[in-house]
C-alpha cells in the first residue's frame, strides 16, 4: 500500500472482516445489481455475505441461486450482455467446472468481475492455498490480478469494476487472493464510504453490445471466416493491451481519492537500491516484507517486486524494474509441469530477453497444497540467491519445504 | 388407386385439414423473423419449425440458439445475422443458464421481453441437463424448447440420451454386433414436466400445427414460471428417409403413440390428441432406413415401452 497524500480525505470505517466479506463489501459499494454464486471451499461465504446484504436492505440486487459454477458464470454472461454489472467468486475445482463459460466471457467481452479464493487442483485431494488453479488459466483471455489482504481486495475490487468496464478494456477482471489466509482468516479493513466509491465508479452502461430484441443481431454467431475470428483476437489482445495502462490509471485515481494506491501493474517495496530482488505475488507478499525488512537490518541489499497484474503481463515495467539487479528470485505458488519450474518464473525470463543487464534468475516452487512458505524456507531462497549473485553455480529451480523427503 | 391408403386420407381432408388451414390462415399477417434461406438439410422439418415458432411468438422476443441445426440454420454466419429479432449463440452446455441470467437483467429493469430458448436434444437432454433441470426447478421465467432430432445430427447422427430404441446411428451401427441404440430413450418433456417451477410443459408436432401454435399461445401467457415444449423433428440424414417424408413420419409418431401430444399446466396432465385407435409402431418404424434393420424381438420390445410409456401418460391425465 502507497499512501497518498489526498486534497479532501475519503471517511473509512475501520472494520475487521475476512477477505470474502471485505469483497462482499466492495460489491455492495459498487452497487452490483446482479450476483451469483456456487459454494466451494474457500470461497464459500461470498454467498451469505451476499444474500445477507440483500435481506438487510444494504444491497439492492438479485442474487440467482445455482445449481453449478458452469451455470454461475452462464448467468453473469447473460445478465451482462443485457446490461447488468456483475460478480461471482469461484475457486479450485469450480473454476475448472466453469472453464467453458471462463472463456466465453472474455471472447464476448463482458465484463464481469470475480473473485478467486486460489487453492490447489485436486489430485491428491487437496482444497487449501495455492495458486494452480487460476494460473492454469491465464490464457483463457481474463485480467488476473493478484492482490496481498483483505483490504486489497476490497479496494482491489471496486477498482476491477472501472477497469473492466473501460472503453478501451471491456474484459473480465479476476481479483485473486490467496484462499484460507486471506479469504477466511479476518483482518482489520477500512470500508470507504458509499457517496466516494459514487464519485469513483460511475453505474455501468455499455454501449458495445445491447440485447434489444428490435436491433436483429446476433450476439457469437457463427464464424466460418478465419478473418472475423482474427478480428476478435486482435481486438481483445488490444484490450489487454490497454489493460496495462487502465489498471496504473485506475490505481493512481484511486489514491488521489481514497488516499492510498498499490502501484498499479506492479509494486515495488525497497526494491531501488536492492542488489537482491524477491518476485511474488499474492498472500506471499506479506510475509516477503517481513523477509525483506529483516534481511535490510542484517545489512543485506534486498527488495521485493509484487506482480500484481499478471494478466495482462507487464513485461516492460518488470524489465526496467529489475535492470541492473544482481539477482531475482521468483517464488512460486504453481507449478508448469513439463517446464518444472513456476509459471512466474518462465515468463519473466521471457520477458528479460532483450534487457540490456537483466539480473541471474531462479525459481522457488513453494507453498503448494496450502503448505505454509515459513522464514526459514525464504532463508534458503537468499541463500541462494547470494550465491547466485556471487556467480556460483545454483539450481535454476529449487522446491522449498520438501528438504526432509528430497 | 392404392384403396389402404383412402380411410387415412378422407380422415385427414374432413378432420385434419381444416384446423391445418385455419392455423396456418390465422398467422398470415405475422411476420416470418427468420431471415431467407436456412442452412438447415433439404426436407428437414427443423426450418418450418422454427419460422412458425417465431412467427407465434412475435418480434419482441430475443432468442437464444442452442449450437445444433439451429445455429447452422438460422444463427447466421459471420457478420449476417440469420434472424430478424436478436439472438445469441450459447454454449451446448448452459442454453437455460444463460437465458436465465438475460431473462433476470429485463425482469430487474422492468422489460417485459420474452427470452426464448431454442436447442435441441443433444444440448437439453445430455450436455445441459443440470442447467435446463435447475432452471425448471428454481421457475426461470423462460420459454424453452427443445426440437429434438434424435441425435446430435449435424456432427453425423451420433446417438443422444433421446434417441429411439434400436435406431442405427454411429455410436451403435446396425451391424454384427452392434443392433443400433440399445437403450429406450429418456422421456426428457415428461421429466420436465415433473419440475414445481415449470407452470406448462407440452409436446409439439409439425404435423399438427395447430395444436404447436395453441401451445406456443399458452406459452406466451405465462409470467410465474417455466414453460418447456418438445418438439418432434425428424432427421432426413440421421434417420435415413425421404426428404418429403418428415411431416409423414412427425404424423406418425403420433397416431403410433411414439410421440404423443399432451400438455401440462401447473402439473395438471391432459392429451391434447386423443386416439381412439393407434397404429402399431411398425408402421412407423417401416417409414425410416434407420430402423431397417431391426429384429421381431426388437420390435415387440420397443412396442411395449411405448405402450408403457402410454399408460403412464394416460394415468397422469385421468388423475
Amino acid at each position: 500500500m502507497i499512501v497518498v497524500e489526498t486534497r479532501a480525505p475519503v471517511r473509512h470505517k475501520v472494520t475487521a472482516v475476512t477477505g470474502l466479506e471485505a469483497a462482499a463489501h466492495a460489491v455492495r459499494l459498487a452497487r452490483v445489481p446482479m450476483l451469483s454464486g456456487y459454494p466451494i471451499t474457500p470461497q464459500t461465504y461470498i454467498i451469505e455475505y451476499l444474500t445477507g446484504m440483500i435481506d438487510r436492505g444494504e444491497l439492492d440486487a438479485t442474487f440467482i441461486p445455482a445449481e453449478s459454477e458452469h451455470a454461475v458464470m452462464s448467468f453473469m454472461i447473460g445478465a451482462s450482455l443485457a446490461g447488468s454489472r456483475t460478480f461471482t467468486a469461484t475457486t479450485g475445482q469450480g473454476l475448472a467446472y466453469m472453464y467453458e463459460p471462463y472463456f466465453l466471457a472474455s471472447t464476448l467481452r463482458v465484463p464481469v468481475v470475480m473473485a478467486i479464493a486460489m487453492r490447489e487442483m485436486i489430485g491428491p485431494s487437496s482444497g487449501f492455498p495455492s495458486h494452480q488453479d487460476i494460473i492454469t488459466v491465464r490464457d483463457a483471455g481474463w485480467v488476473q490480478l493478484y492482490v496481498e489482504d483483505n483490504q486489497e481486495v476490497l479496494d482491489t475490487t471496486i477498482m476491477a469494476f472501472k477497469i473492466a468496464e473501460h472503453p478501451d478494456v471491456l474484459l473480465p477482471v479476476n481479483v485473486c487472493f490467496d484462499g484460507f489466509y486471506v479469504s477466511y482468516s479476518t483482518a482489520r479493513v477500512e470500508i470507504p464510504e458509499q457517496a466516494a466509491v459514487d464519485g469513483f465508479l460511475p453505474p455501468y452502461r455499455p454501449t458495445h453490445i445491447s440485447l434489444d430484441p428490435q436491433l436483429g443481431i446476433c450476439v457469437n454467431n457463427v464464424a466460418i471466416s478465419g478473418q472475423l475470428v482474427m478480428e476478435y483476437r486482435h481486438s481483445h489482445a488490444q484490450g489487454m493491451e490497454s489493460a496495462k495502462r487502465v489498471i496504473n490509471e485506475v490505481d493512481e485515481e484511486f489514491g488521489r481519492v481514497f488516499g492510498w494506491r498499490y502501484g498499479g501493474l506492479l509494486e515495488k517495496y525497497r526494491l531501488d537500491d536492492a542488489d537482491l530482488v524477491l518476485v511474488t505475488m499474492a498472500g506471499i507478499c506479506g510475509t516477503a516484507r517481513a523477509v525483506v525488512d529483516q534481511a535490510r537490518e542484517r545489512g543485506l541489499k534486498l527488495g521485493l517486486l509484487k506482480l500484481r497484474s499478471f494478466r495482462p503481463f507487464p513485461a516492460a515495467e518488470l524489465r526496467q524494474a529489475l535492470e541492473g539487479k544482481a539477482a531475482a528470485g521468483v517464488i512460486d505458488r504453481n507449478l508448469s509441469f513439463g517446464w518444472g519450474a513456476g509459471v512466474v518464473h518462465t515468463e519473466l525470463r521471457a520477458a528479460l530477453l532483450g534487457a540490456a543487464h537483466p539480473p541471474h534468475v531462479v525459481g522457488f516452487i513453494a507453498g503448494l497444497g496450502g503448505l505454509e512458505i515459513t522464514l526459514d524456507q525464504f532463508d534458503r531462497a537468499i541463500d541462494v540467491l547470494q550465491r547466485a549473485a556471487a556467480g556460483q553455480s545454483v539450481p535454476q529451480v529449487t522446491w522449498l519445504g520438501m528438504e526432509g523427503g528430497k | 388407386m392404392n384403396l389402404k391408403r383412402l380411410p387415412r386420407k378422407v380422415g385427414w381432408l374432413l378432420l385434419e385439414k381444416p384446423k391445418l388451414e385455419k392455423a396456418y390462415k390465422e398467422l398470415k399477417d405475422r411476420e416470418d423473423l427468420g431471415t431467407p434461406g436456412s442452412g438447415n438439410c433439404l426436407g428437414c422439418v427443423l426450418e418450418k419449425t422454427l419460422r412458425f415458432t417465431f412467427q407465434v411468438l412475435g418480434r419482441n422476443t430475443v432468442a437464444v440458439f442452442g449450437g445444433g441445426c439451429v445455429a447452422i440454420g438460422f444463427a447466421g454466419y459471420d457478420r449476417s445475422p440469420g434472424m430478424k429479432i436478436t439472438t445469441v449463440l450459447p454454449l451446448l452446455t448452459h442454453t437455460a443458464s444463460l437465458s436465465t441470467g438475460i431473462k433476470r437483467h429485463f425482469q430487474r429493469t422492468g422489460q417485459d421481453v420474452n427470452v426464448v430458448a431454442f436447442c435441441g436434444d443433444g444440448s437439453t437432454a445430455d450436455l445441459s441437463l443440470a442447467s435446463v433441470s435447475a432452471a425448471a426447478e428454481r421457475g426461470e421465467n423462460i420459454i424453452y424448447i427443445c426440437y429434438d432430432n434424435q441425435g446430435t445430427q449435424n456432427t453425423g447422427a451420433q446417438a443422444t440420451t433421446t434417441t429411439t430404441y434400436g435406431l442405427a446411428t454411429p455410436t451403435a451401427p446396425a451391424g454384427a454386433r452392434y443392433h443400433g441404440k440399445a437403450s429406450f430413450g429418456k422421456d426428457m418433456a415428461l421429466l420436465m414436466a415433473l419440475h414445481p417451477g415449470v407452470s406448462y410443459a407440452a409436446t409439439g408436432s409439425m404435423a399438427y400445427p395447430y395444436d404447436y401454435k395453441a401451445k406456443l399461445e399458452k406459452a406466451l401467457e405465462v409470467k410465474d414460471g417455466m414453460v418447456y415444449i418438445h418438439v418432434f423433428s425428424p432427421c432426413v440424414s440421421g434417420w435415413d428417409t425421404a426428404t418429403d417424408n418428415t411431416l409423414t413420419i412427425s404424423r406418425m409418431a403420433v397416431e403410433t403413440n411414439l410421440f404423443p401430444l399432451w400438455e401440462a399446466e401447473h402439473g395438471k396432465f391432459r392429451l391434447t390428441k386423443s386416439l381412439t385407435f393407434h397404429k402399431p409402431v411398425r408402421e412407423y418404424l417401416k417409414l425410416i432406413g434407420g430402423f431397417s434393420h431391426l429384429s421381431g424381438r426388437q420390435i415387440d420390445e420397443l412396442q411395449r415401452e411405448v405402450d408403457k410409456r402410454m399408460g403412464h401418460l394416460k394415468a397422469l391425465a385421468a388423475s
